[in-house]
Formats: structure tokens, C-alpha cells, sequence
């Protein structure tokens, strides 16, 4: 149940450029937290910054009470949290959110991860791993340069396939993470057959079959559920990033347009609605904090 | 971690102990166990904070502003963080007065403690049906006219500008309902004495002030309003002078309760509203920061009694010199 809790940080290592991990004790905070789920760090003791800041659980140690963050330095919070010395507590609410479903029967599982969007997917890799097995993953892993890659040697580390893309060409495959995604589906068998040769772990597999998790920029995950959606693959899973303000679902400040399957909005007391009609009821608000991060692709109303 | 349970925040859980001050105040009918509500917009509809603490600790609640229909709120970016402060652009979405009664309501009558509607409308008649629909809901203790959201373009602020205007929706709203009625004010006026005065000669039983000070915020670099919807109001501790100022001011001319609010972070902050002259007082933004803040704010301000050997909050009302 999420809480407010003390946290003392353990460390702070400059994983890449500007990319600090953050380990901190928190037993409940690492034995509660399922992938996907964020936590919202006070940074400053004094009200300037005044919010908390909101972070992605990166990994957790429940045996040892420990759990992580993974952050770009990116402005005043992320600096101010930067310095915070080891040995030193900060508050932390926790954990929030709703995480990723990892599905209930075997699938292929595919991670996408975009830059510093690989902070709660490895997180996602090591539950994925537990639960359907590494042979089932694939992460592909996208960054701008060589020096910006993360996360690269903690999936390999699970056995997982791992492909990594370089919007510069400096390293591994030269291009956007979202071509390497299209490659792969394209390699996939098609409904009903087994290619020969294929990657496929599991025999059964074939592109309705498949399970993609993606989180990074807006653009990225646009593309992905654009690419996944062409592609028929049964379930592709966003975790998004928005302002937010309380992290809480209170203020209503993290929202995202999102489909009305139950026209939620609008129709409430049934029928067209006559008094507001400027109400659209093709689609509705949700909050991030609250009703995501993490959100069905197919549902997100894409800008 | 969490919630002290053996700091007792409850006048009433202790109110055999003689040492135990008074916390209990009164604004209109509403009997509060303590001084301390949560001002509407900062707290959804309770939900999300029951696995912070028992919500029965609070004085009372007060409920995210409801219309009659589903509204949906502006566009994204809806917040921005400002100098000890935060705008926020929301828009007043919620799912309308059906889903509060269905679904909201249900659930906060679990709890002991009195629950307040902050209602919003585009006209006068709107206002009025809110009113007269809520007034024989279970579970409701009374109805803040909400006529002070510098956020939404057509009705609410249009009134609470002028004391003409706050009188007309007050006086709808009066004649609709039985309940404790309380008006919300807005800063942005150049007179918010003579509103006040104007929501009280209508029937408002009480008042609660302020609501945001309208603001905005640029990015310097791509030359752009932070917020979609340009203009937003600004809450947190930047605001707490002159919230106090005003509620200081309203205080000197009504002879109404008033709810303090406005950057409300800790207890001595709530105990400067208190001695203003405000009978309780609203705990807003510091919800988002610190999500035990009005628990804590009450637990302080029992602290601060016992320390001064006052044994009534009451005593402190309007008491500044």
C-alpha cells in the first residue's frame, strides 16, 4: 500500500553521461513495487523547488530491502536530487501507479526502450524473466549515441536478446530502436506457422502472440503502437511521462486523451448530451499518475 | 513512517483527558471534530488518500468542485511549478453529479466526518439545480458555491467579481437547500470585502478564502505560455501573505465563520489563519507535497494548545493585535 517513507540513499553512480542510478532502503517500497509503478521524491527540504519529482522504479532488491532510480540530470530537481550524499534520507511516496500487466499465458515478450525510457524496463525484464523465463525476451534498445546507451550490460546479464540502435550510428544498429522493432516483427512466422530458423522461443508463437512493453519519448511510443497495431501483435503496453504536480491522482494535472470505449465522459446520464455538447464522447481524460503510467497502446488517443 | 497513532489528532478520541484541548469548531451546522478540512481540487474525492490515514481524522472534507454534467477539463500542460508555488490550469474536470451521488459519496460515508460539495455551474439556474439536488443527499453536510475558479471561461469567476453577481448565485443557491452554504472567494478582485459582505447578506452561512491568484508562466527559450490554457491559479506558500491579508480583512467585516486557505503548509502557518480570524482553515497544495500534511496540521495545532495551555481552538479565533 503506498505510503510515505524515509528513504536513506546508498549510493549515486553516473551510469552514462548526465544518468545517475540512485539505490536507497526502502523494504516496503522494494517488496511492494511491481514494473511499471513510479515513486515521487521530495528533492528539496525547503518550497522552492516546491513538488516532489516523480521517478520510475528501476530495479528492486526486496531480500535486501533495497530498491533503485534511474534518472537524466535534465533540470533543477534531477540536480538538486543529483547531490544528495549517500548516507543522507529523503522522503519518498510510494509505490505509485499502475505497473505492466505481464500477461497470463506464454508469449514472446519484446521491450522497447527509448533512451532513459529503459529505467523501469529492466525492472519489467528481471519480472518477465521470472515469470515466463529470459528465452521469451527480447529488449531493443535505442539512444542517440554510443555514450548514451543504459541498461545495455543489466539485460544482457538476464540472457535476454538484446539489440541496441544508435540514431548516430556510433554503435550497434544505425537508426531508430522503432526500425528494429519493425525488423523483428517482420521475422516473426505469420499466424499459424513456425518459420524455420526463427528466434521464436516458444513454438506456439507467432505475431498475435507477441507481448511488447515500451516506454520513451511521446514520438517513440507513437510509432511503436503504430508499428504493433499494423503488425497485429496482441498486446503492446505504454508507460508515459507527463508534468505531474501530486503524483496522487488528486490535482487532475497528468492527463492523456484516451478512448471512451464506455463513452465514461459525456454520457453519463445517458443519451446525447444536450446541455454541454461542446463534450466530445469519442474520448476522455485519464491521469497518468493514477490511472497509468502504463496504458494499452490501442487505447491512447496519439498527438 | 507513516501516521504516529499514538499522537492522538482528534479532540473527540480524548475528550475525556482534561489536558486534551478542545480542537471541535463549528462553521454553520457543520460540526468539525477539528479546525482542519482540505480545500476542494487538492483532494479528489478522498479515494486516493485513505491509504495515507483514516480519513475520519479530518475536520472535514471538501470534495473536488462538481457541475451537473461531466465536464472535461483543459488541455495538457494543465500544471506548472513556480517559485514556491504551483499554477494549475485544470479546468474543473469531473464526471458530474450523478457520479458523485453513485459513486463518490458511497464511499466517504464509510467515514466519520462531515463532507462538504464544492459546487460549479455556467449559470445561476445551474447553481440553483445543484443545490436543490443535493440537499436531501445522504452524506452531504454542506455545499461551498464555488464561484471563484479563474479557470473556466463561461460562469464561476463571472460571478464571484462582483458583488452583485455573488449575490444572485448565493441567493439561487440559498433558497434551493437546507444545508450549510458556503461561499468561495476569489483574490482577483480589487475589493473582496464588499463580496464577502454581499455572500453573506444573501444567506451564505459561511465563507472560505481564497481561492488561486490568477497567474501565468513563460518559457523563455521557445517564447510559450507553460500552460495550454495560458492563464492559471497560483497556490502554495507564495500566496500565503496575502491570503492571510484577506481573510485578516474579511474577518474584521463579517460576522460569518470563515474556512482559511491559501499555502497552508504547517501547523503554524494554519494557527496565523486561525488568530486572522478564520474558524478553520483548508489544507490545499501541501496535500500534493506532503500527503500527511493535514493530519500532521492538526496534530500541530493541538500541540501548539496544549504548549500555550489553551483549552479551546476557539479561544485563538480573530485574537491577532
Amino acid at each position: 500500500m503506498k505510503s510515505v517513507y524515509d528513504c536513506e540513499i546508498i549510493d549515486q553512480t553516473e551510469v552514462a553521461p548526465n544518468v545517475y542510478r540512485t539505490r536507497l532502503i526502502g523494504p516496503q517500497i522494494a517488496r511492494e513495487s511491481v514494473p511499471g509503478q513510479f515513486v515521487n521524491v521530495q528533492v528539496s527540504r525547503t518550497t522552492d523547488p516546491l513538488l516532489r519529482r516523480p521517478f520510475s522504479v528501476h530495479a528492486v532488491d526486496p531480500a535486501n530491502g533495497i530498491f533503485s532510480l534511474l534518472y537524466v540530470v535534465i533540470g533543477r530537481g534531477t540536480e538538486l536530487l543529483r547531490h544528495i550524499r549517500a548516507g543522507e534520507k529523503v522522503s519518498v511516496v510510494g509505490p505509485l501507479g499502475r505497473g505492466f500487466d505481464l500477461g497470463d499465458s506464454p508469449a514472446t515478450h519484446i521491450i522497447v526502450a527509448g533512451g532513459c525510457g529503459a529505467a523501469p524496463l529492466h525492472f519489467l525484464c528481471d519480472a518477465l524473466c521470472a515469470k515466463w523465463g529470459c528465452e521469451s525476451i527480447t529488449v531493443l534498445a535505442g539512444a542517440q549515441t554510443k555514450d548514451a546507451v543504459i541498461c545495455e550490460a543489466e539485460f544482457r546479464a538476464h540472457g535476454v536478446q538484446v539489440g541496441i540502435s544508435t540514431d548516430d550510428a556510433s554503435y550497434g544498429y544505425g537508426g531508430f530502436v522503432t526500425q528494429l522493432l519493425e525488423q523483428y516483427l517482420r521475422s516473426l512466422p505469420a499466424a499459424g506457422r513456425v518459420g524455420e530458423g526463427s528466434r521464436i522461443h516458444d513454438p506456439q508463437s507467432t505475431v498475435h502472440n507477441v507481448r511488447v512493453y515500451s516506454c520513451g519519448p511521446h514520438a517513440m511510443m507513437r510509432e511503436v503502437a503504430r508499428i504493433c497495431r499494423e503488425a497485429g501483435v496482441s498486446s503492446c503496453q505504454v508507460s508515459l511521462e507527463k508534468n505531474m504536480a501530486c503524483g496522487l491522482g488528486l490535482c487532475m494535472g497528468c492527463i492523456q486523451k484516451v478512448k471512451s470505449r464506455k463513452s465514461k465522459v459525456g454520457s453519463a446520464a445517458g443519451g446525447p448530451n444536450t446541455r454541454h455538447p461542446v463534450l466530445n464522447t469519442q474520448w476522455h481524460y485519464e491521469r497518468v499518475c493514477a490511472d497509468g503510467p502504463v496504458f494499452n497502446a490501442e487505447d491512447i488517443i496519439w498527438e | 513512517m507513516g501516521v504516529n497513532p499514538n499522537r492522538g489528532v482528534s479532540g473527540f478520541e480524548r475528550s475525556g483527558n482534561p489536558e486534551t484541548p478542545n480542537l471541535s469548531v463549528e462553521i454553520g451546522r457543520i460540526l468539525m471534530k477539528n479546525p482542519v478540512t482540505v480545500a476542494s481540487g487538492t483532494f479528489g474525492f478522498g479515494l486516493e488518500m485513505a491509504d495515507f490515514y483514516d480519513l475520519s481524522r479530518l475536520g472535514a472534507i471538501t470534495v473536488k468542485g462538481t457541475s451537473l454534467e461531466p465536464w472535461q477539463g483543459n488541455a495538457y500542460p494543465r500544471t506548472v511549478e513556480t517559485a514556491s508555488g504551483v499554477l494549475n490550469a485544470i479546468g474543473l474536470q469531473n464526471d458530474g453529479l450523478e457520479s458523485l451521488i453513485s459513486d463518490k459519496l458511497p464511499f466517504l460515508r464509510q467515514f466519520d466526518v462531515p463532507v462538504i460539495v464544492n459546487i460549479v455551474g455556467h449559470s445561476v439556474e445551474e447553481y440553483a439545480e445543484l443545490a436543490g439536488r443535493l440537499d436531501k443527499v445522504e452524506g452531504v453536510a454542506g455545499l461551498e458555491i464555488n464561484i471563484s475558479c479563474p479557470n473556466v471561461k463561461q460562469g464561476c469567476l463571472v460571478f464571484g467579481t462582483t458583488p452583485e453577481g455573488t449575490a444572485e448565485v448565493v441567493r439561487a443557491v440559498r433558497a434551493n437547500t437546507s444545508l450549510t452554504v458556503i461561499t468561495k472567494l476569489s483574490p482577483n478582485v480589487t475589493d473582496v470585502v464588499s463580496i464577502a459582505k454581499a455572500a453573506v447578506d444573501a444567506g451564505s452561512d459561511a465563507l472560505s478564502l481564497i481561492n488561486t491568484f490568477l497567474g501565468t508562466a513563460i518559457d523563455p527559450y521557445k517564447r510559450k505560455f507553460r500552460l495550454a490554457n495560458i492563464t492559471g491559479g497560483l497556490s502554495g506558500p507564495a500566496i500565503k501573505p496575502i491570503a492571510l491579508r484577506m481573510v485578516y480583512e474579511v474577518a474584521q467585516s463579517v460576522n460569518v465563520p470563515i474556512i482559511g486557505m491559501g499555502g497552508i503548509m504547517t501547523a503554524a502557518d494554519a494557527i496565523e489563519f486561525l488568530v486572522a480570524g478564520a474558524s478553520a482553515v483548508a489544507v490545499g497544495t501541501a496535500n500534493f507535497v506532503n500527503p500527511l500534511a493535514a493530519v500532521e496540521i492538526i496534530s500541530g495545532i493541538e500541540d501548539y494548545l496544549a504548549k500555550m495551555k489553551i483549552t479551546d481552538v476557539n479561544e485563538i479565533v480573530g485574537t491577532v493585535t
